[in-house]
């Protein structure tokens, strides 16, 4: 091959995989994987070793968002021996985040450890900054929530301070924790700032969590209004995106603020569905969640 | 201790109660929930929060009718009425918060006079 037609495998390289990355940060993960598989094509047949590995890192990355990605974990694996190599970076953070959409925690700590020393080695900021915000994750799943919060700060200090998506969705997370520790003006702060943003980016898929959380922190500080309109409206794109944990979670959390308001009818029909479509074998569940105010034991990111 | 604490730690209190009655170790609960050992131990503790499906397993787990399983709890931390209490008073506007809670300071006060007075 030419030294041009490099470049122009290269380019067209270069070119899919920002496409990629661009709608990976805009949350339309459908058309991040058209793009990073026609790179990992293109890679194939006229790249070279690091450049399949760059483009198999890509493409399981959104496989594993979009609930799939199993296939790739051995080749992850494969990457991550490499030492020398600073794709395995991607290749651990990735293997942290399929254990983490598996809840397996602490499997998905192993990794997210892993891929922090990796970035902090070669000195990659923003790849540092995600596995401390992947940590924190797996942390806050384990209910270890003051050591979460200090995990997505240092990823905060990290981050470059421009408004993006991954900024917001760490934002995200810090309001939520200050929720669960009771702090809920500074809570609202984080989740108000991330939202924002993600609204500004029509980053729809990742306004979910925030406008879950939202719903939450204003249902512990008893606005319940506010809390239904955060809801419903998480409730929406969650079914709209095809989200199903968020569609329990939204459910549920709009069953325990119309029961708070008093429509216990609301209420029911909420938690019914939740438990028609989610957990047909409990009966019980409507009944249950009228009588029980569980929200002291829920953990909304677990 | 905040009720909020409180209230965890009855729920991991009854759970490690009903594992008893059951005669399960936490290890064999802890495989049925389909969770790590360490953090069974750390939920009776009241120091985890769960997952809707994990909360809904535990209560599958023991065959738990509703109420059953927070009986106990229900009875030692908020009633119904403490509930409509708090939202009633939620639903005043600021000022008028305030005026209720300036009323309970001064029934507050009144009762503790009482108190002294009759101690002497």
């Amino acid at each position: 091959m030419s030294e041009g037609n490099v470049d122009g495998v290269r380019s067209v390289f270069e070119e899919l995989r920002s496409g990629g990355a661009h709608a990976v940060e805009a949350g339309r993960l459908e058309e991040a994987a058209d793009l990073f598989e026609r790179a990992l094509d293109w890679a194939q047949e006229h790249g070279d070793a690091r450049q399949v590995d760059l483009a198999l890192c890509n493409r399981a990355a959104v496989a594993i968002e979009l609930g799939g990605g199993e296939g790739d974990l051995p080749r992850l694996r494969e990457i991550l021996m490499r030492n020398s190599d600073p794709y395995n970076y991607l290749a651990a953070y990735n293997i942290a985040r399929h254990y983490e959409l598996a809840k397996s925690f602490k499997k998905a700590l192993f990794y997210a450890r892993i891929a922090r020393d990796r970035s902090a080695a070669i000195g990659r900021r923003e790849w540092l900054a995600g596995s401390h915000n992947l940590i924190g994750n797996n942390l806050l799943a384990e209910s270890l929530i003051k050591e979460a919060c200090a995990e997505y700060e240092q990823a905060l200090d990290l981050m470059p301070t421009e408004p993006t998506v991954w900024r917001a969705r760490i934002l995200d997370n810090i309001g939520y924790c200050r929720v669960l520790q009771g702090r809920h003006r500074e809570g609202y702060g984080y989740l108000y700032q991330s939202l924002r943003l993600l609204r500004r980016f029509a980053a729809e898929r990742y306004e979910i969590s925030t406008r879950l959380d939202l719903c939450f922190a204003h249902l512990e500080t008893g606005r319940h209004e506010h809390a239904w309109k955060h809801g419903q409206t998480a409730l929406s794109l969650a079914e709209r995106m095809g989200e199903a944990d968020s569609v329990k979670n939204a459910l549920y959390l709009l069953g325990e603020v119309e029961n708070l308001r008093g429509n216990v009818e609301r209420a029911r029909s909420h938690f019914s569905r939740l438990q028609r479509e989610y957990f047909p074998d409990a009966s019980y569940l409507p009944g249950f969640l009228l009588a029980v105010d569980v929200r002291k034991l829920i953990n909304l990111h677990a | 201790m905040s009720q909020k604490v409180q209230q965890i730690q009855l729920v991991g209190r009854k759970i490690r109660q009903l594992r008893k009655d059951h005669k399960l170790t936490q290890v064999e609960l802890s495989q049925r929930l389909g969770i790590q050992q360490s953090d069974l131990s750390r939920m009776e503790q009241g120091e985890y929060r769960v997952s809707l499906d994990t909360l809904f397993r535990i209560l599958a787990e023991f065959k738990m009718s509703m109420g059953e399983f927070f009986e106990e709890i229900a009875e030692e931390s908020i009633k119904p009425r403490d509930v409509r209490l708090i939202q009633d008073f939620n639903t005043l506007p600021e000022d008028a918060q305030r005026e209720v809670e300036d009323f309970i300071a001064f029934k507050q006060t009144q009762r503790r006079r009482s108190g002294e007075d009759s101690d002497e």
